[in-house]
């Protein structure tokens, strides 16, 4: 796509959906990070970015590739460690945790590379996803037979609510490596939403997903943010940007070169030169 | 008793002891992707400290065989306290070969540790009578009806068979549970298993603990039969006969695990045992390796899942028809 039209795409009109509706509970931070920075073996691939999330708000990251938007967003999770910066979830200084820590204090996040579980079936893909923690702990197993049963049975309604909400139950009984690379992406974002987190990372969902279901995917997003969920997403794709996100950050070589909304940081000189030329 | 009663009473209480480390290691590898190349030693240990708290104090290094902890431990305290070693030696070596490593790392790992404790064992002789090993062990169990495992084959049959079953009964349930559903989403993806909320260390060690216990039993179960035990009963080798087993009858499946430990040790391997030796001696011997390696490449070509393969699990969605679906008592409240 030429420099052109990417920048005709960018001075549309805001058509943002559900910006009118505001939750109670928005505008509180939920996921605050500080100078953080990736290093791998001496380069910065992430070089002091702060951000700050509150429930409720979609925060879009944009750049070329190799800006270290990913890595970002692994320091964020704990699947990278940061060599240095401050990382706050929900109150909680999260950034010496690991990843399941993170991720029960209310992270959950998809990856750039699909990472379904591929033996076993879409359906057990979700269930496998719960909300809290331990309660597929052996301990709960063995000594909490019957609360784990009740257990089982809320997840597997949850999971044909969430099911029938991306149109996937005819590929519930499909193994995850039997998806197609759309299909997959679907099926991360469920788990996702099983666990009903409080903060969500996306990197790069709608690679692979079908338009009419891209459309869906930014209103249902939205809607789930609306609740009270706060969501960070990478995005190579404009017009996903434009609409879903309520605040983009443009980073480049590592480094947060302009943020504000799409229409500010869309007229911005540095992320025209950096970006979009 | 007949030659052949005695015969294929061995044979069973041989499958029982193999169907032990299948299970284990289906659950270890099958379900939790967790390579453990180690597995033989866990077993290694049941047997000798099931061998030890039987054998009556050792005589020191005077006498013909030396050993550590010797006592004369009443049924079940023998096989428990066997267990107990396989659990805990497997907790010592998971927790420094476990930890955040990548698992082509720690399968290499389990493999040096193999090697090890066999040279260690080798040679430290006033631990377990080093490579002469331990002989003269009995079975408390049946000491406890007056009888030994020589006289009566089938009573051992029988309890060892026993014994097997309730482990998979016990490892199968477990395996069906949520936890058994962590340990898969783990064994597809630990990344993504991790940023999910399951903390892959822990139930790494745990599986392997739980394998570990398993092997101990198993080891007990071995020794109390066949009376003696020494290095060379637990080659590392032995580790990859009970991996070709559950390669060939179906990973992450229980049936499949059986099929594979009666076709792989108990017929390909434990019957030549028995037949009269052909060709050169010990030529039978090494055809066991060449039997193993052909299993593993035909299956590779032809069922590289296994003859069993591991089960898809089938859901309706919740309007669907089912069977019971009319009845009035599952109409909605
Ligand atoms: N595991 C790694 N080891 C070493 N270098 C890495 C690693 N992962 C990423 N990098 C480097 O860090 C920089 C940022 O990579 P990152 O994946 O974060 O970029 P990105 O912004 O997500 O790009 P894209 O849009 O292509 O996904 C790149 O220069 C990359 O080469
Ligand atoms: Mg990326």
């Amino acid at each position: 796509m030429s420099a052109a039209g990417q920048g005709q795409n960018l001075t549309f009109a805001t058509d943002r959906e559900g910006t009118s509706a505001k939750p109670e509970n928005q505008g509180q931070p939920v996921l605050v990070a500080k100078d953080v920075v990736v290093d791998y073996g001496g380069v910065h691939a992430v070089n002091r970015v702060s951000l700050s999330v509150a429930a409720g708000e979609v925060l879009g990251i944009i750049g070329p590739n190799g800006a270290g938007k990913s890595s970002f967003l692994a320091a964020l999770g704990g699947q990278v460690r940061r060599a240095s910066g401050t990382i706050s979830l929900d109150g909680h200084e999260v950034s010496g945790l690991l990843p399941h820590q993170r991720a029960r204090l209310g992270l959950a996040r998809t990856f750039q590379t699909t990472s379904e579980f591929s033996r076993m079936t879409v359906f057990e893909n979700l269930v496998t996803a719960a909300e809290g923690d331990t309660g597929s702990s052996l301990k709960a197993v063995v000594l909490h037979p019957r609360r784990t049963a009740q257990r089982e049975q809320e997840l597997v309604s949850h999971a044909w609510e969430v099911l029938e909400r991306f149109e996937m139950t005819q590929v519930a009984n499909l193994y995850g490596g039997e998806l197609s690379g759309g299909q997959r992406r679907l099926v991360e974002i469920m788990r996702c939403l099983m666990r009903r987190p409080k903060v969500l990372l996306l990197d790069e969902p709608m690679v692979g997903v079908a338009p009419h279901l891209t459309g869906k995917l930014i209103s249902d997003l939205r809607g789930i943010s609306r609740d009270g969920l706060a969501i960070v997403v990478v995005e190579h794709a404009m017009e996903v940007v434009r609409k879903l996100c309520d605040r983009v950050m443009v980073m480049a070589f590592g480094e947060v070169i302009a943020s504000g909304t799409f229409e500010e940081v869309a007229q911005d000189a540095t992320v025209q030169s950096a970006y979009l030329s | 008793m007949s030659a052949w009663g005695f015969y294929v009473a061995t044979l069973l209480i041989y499958f029982a002891v193999d169907l032990l480390s299948g299970i284990a290691l289906n659950l270890q590898f099958g379900y939790a992707g967790v390579v453990n190349f180690g597995y033989i030693v866990f077993q290694a240990v049941g047997a000798y400290v099931a061998a030890v708290v039987t054998l009556g104090p050792s005589l020191g290094a005077g006498s013909y065989q030396q050993y550590i902890l010797g006592a004369h431990l009443p049924f079940p305290l023998d096989l428990l306290a066997a267990t107990a070693a396989g659990a805990l030696l497997s907790l010592l070596v998971g927790l420094f070969s476990l930890r955040r490593m990548r698992r082509d790392y720690q399968a290499a790992v389990l493999l040096i540790v193999s090697l090890i404790a066999l040279q260690v064992v080798s040679a430290d002789v006033p631990l377990f009578n080093g490579s002469n090993g331990l002989t003269g062990v009995g079975w408390p169990l049946g000491q406890l009806f007056g009888v030994t495992a020589t006289q009566s084959p089938w009573l051992y049959t029988v309890w060892s068979l026993v014994v097997v079953a309730v482990v998979f009964v016990g490892v199968s349930w477990l395996s069906r549970s949520p936890w058994g559903r962590s340990l898969r989403a783990m064994r597809d993806n630990q990344g993504a298993a991790s940023a999910m909320g399951l903390n892959i260390t822990s139930l790494r060690l745990q599986v392997f603990v739980i394998g570990g216990a398993i092997a101990g039993l198993s080891g007990g179960l071995l020794v109390e039969y066949i009376g003696a035990w020494s290095p060379g009963a637990w080659g590392y080798a032995e580790t990859f006969v009970i991996f070709t087993a559950i390669f060939v009858g179906g990973v992450g499946n229980y049936r499949g695990v059986v099929l594979g430990v009666l076709l792989v040790p108990v017929i390909f391997l434990e019957i030549p045992r028995f037949l009269p030796a052909i060709g050169y001696p010990g030529l039978t011997a090494s055809l066991e390796w060449v039997v193993i390696g052909l299993a593993w490449m035909l299956c590779i070509f032809f069922r590289p899942r296994g003859i069993l393969p591991e089960r898809r699990l089938h859901v309706t969605p919740p309007g669907a028809l089912e069977p019971g679906a009319l009845q009035p008592e599952a109409a909605p409240r």
